[in-house]
């Protein structure tokens, strides 16, 4: 076979197209034979890095997982928050911090292991509900009973 | 290859000699997300019955590899105590001093205090301070093997201690 493929048009443009906003990253491919005077051009359609759907896509994926480190940061704080001003404003901070970041990471477990769509969508419906019932349970201990950090102080003291 | 060509001539695909000229006949942009793509994989791989390959019980384990593994363990354990903390405060008719003392009234019921705050210490403060290790993994800190393995081996000392700490002291009623 003497054709020669030529990528000598990728050459030129070097590396900076790739990481071009264009919807399609398209090149050249020269190929010519010594028989044929005229070359023909095809083109190869080739992935380009994944800001190509930054335009069209939703950012619920980048947001959630910023919101997952506000929740952890918050949750750092609450920690000694609780063992110097404890009551109820932080005992229910708790309950939602710890709920919130709880239902999120058993998310990511779930996300992992889980395959198919309706056992993904079984698993996170069981999901949601036991985060209801804790929230629920964790309110109704603070608002019922001792609350959180008095719960905490008083194993503690035992 | 000469398939092609021939085609090609059929068509009539000559450009002029332009190098950066594009072709945006076929410019049309992948359909699928990653999502897809990875439900696509499972999809067809559990149709076809394959076996999974061998990847936990084949490879050699590493200090980083099992603190990561123990860092979602501990996670899943701390949501199971919270969440059955939860209902049974929903379930159960007594308040927590009365259960409490009850408890602690019993002949084992010391030593099983002691249990519960082990049980509350070691895998709260492991989490912890591993959570902070991985926040600053986000943060783009600490990547280098040398630091992922320090910083690895500072949460299990830190983790000791603060056990040790949390178990031995007694606070005031």
């Amino acid at each position: 076979m003497a054709a020669i493929v030529r990528i000598s048009s990728l050459c030129h443009r070097g590396v900076k197209p790739l990481f071009h906003r264009s919807s399609l990253l398209l090149r050249p491919l020269g190929v010519q034979q010594k028989d044929q005077d005229r070359p023909y051009q095809l083109t190869a359609r080739i992935h380009g890095s994944p800001s190509l759907y930054s335009g069209s896509g939703s950012k619920a994926a980048s947001l959630h997982w910023t919101g997952e480190r506000v929740v952890s940061v918050m949750l750092l704080a609450l920690g000694p928050a609780a063992y110097y001003i404890p009551g109820p404003a932080i005992d229910y901070s708790l309950a939602a911090a710890i709920t919130l970041h709880s239902h999120w990471g058993i998310g990511q477990v779930l996300t992992d292991y889980i395959h198919g769509e309706s056992k993904i969508k079984v698993a996170n419906a069981c999901l949601f509900l036991l985060s209801t019932v804790t929230f629920a349970g964790l309110c109704y201990f603070n608002h019922n009973d001792v609350g959180i950090c008095k719960a905490v102080a008083l194993l503690w003291s035992k | 290859m000469a398939l092609f060509l021939r085609s090609l001539t059929r068509q009539g695909t000559c450009l002029s000699r332009s190098q950066f000229g594009v072709l945006y006949r076929h410019a049309v942009p992948m359909g699928t997300t990653a999502k897809e793509e990875m439900n696509k994989f499972w999809a067809k791989n559990n149709k076809l019955n394959r076996p999974m390959s061998p990847h936990v019980t084949v490879y050699k384990w590493s200090v980083p590899m099992m603190m990561s593994i123990s860092h979602r363990g501990t996670g899943l354990g701390l949501s199971a105590g919270v969440s059955a903390f939860a209902l049974l405060a929903l379930v159960l008719p007594g308040s927590y001093p009365y259960y409490l003392d009850l408890i602690h009234s019993q002949s084992f019921g010391p030593a099983l205090i002691g249990l519960a705050k082990f049980g509350i210490a070691f895998p709260l403060s492991y989490h912890t301070f591993n959570g902070i290790r991985h926040l600053c993994w986000d943060s783009g800190k600490g990547f280098k093997i040398p630091e992922v393995y320090g910083s690895g081996y500072t949460v299990i000392v830190l983790t000791v201690l603060t056990t040790i700490a949390a178990v031995a002291y007694k606070g005031a009623a």
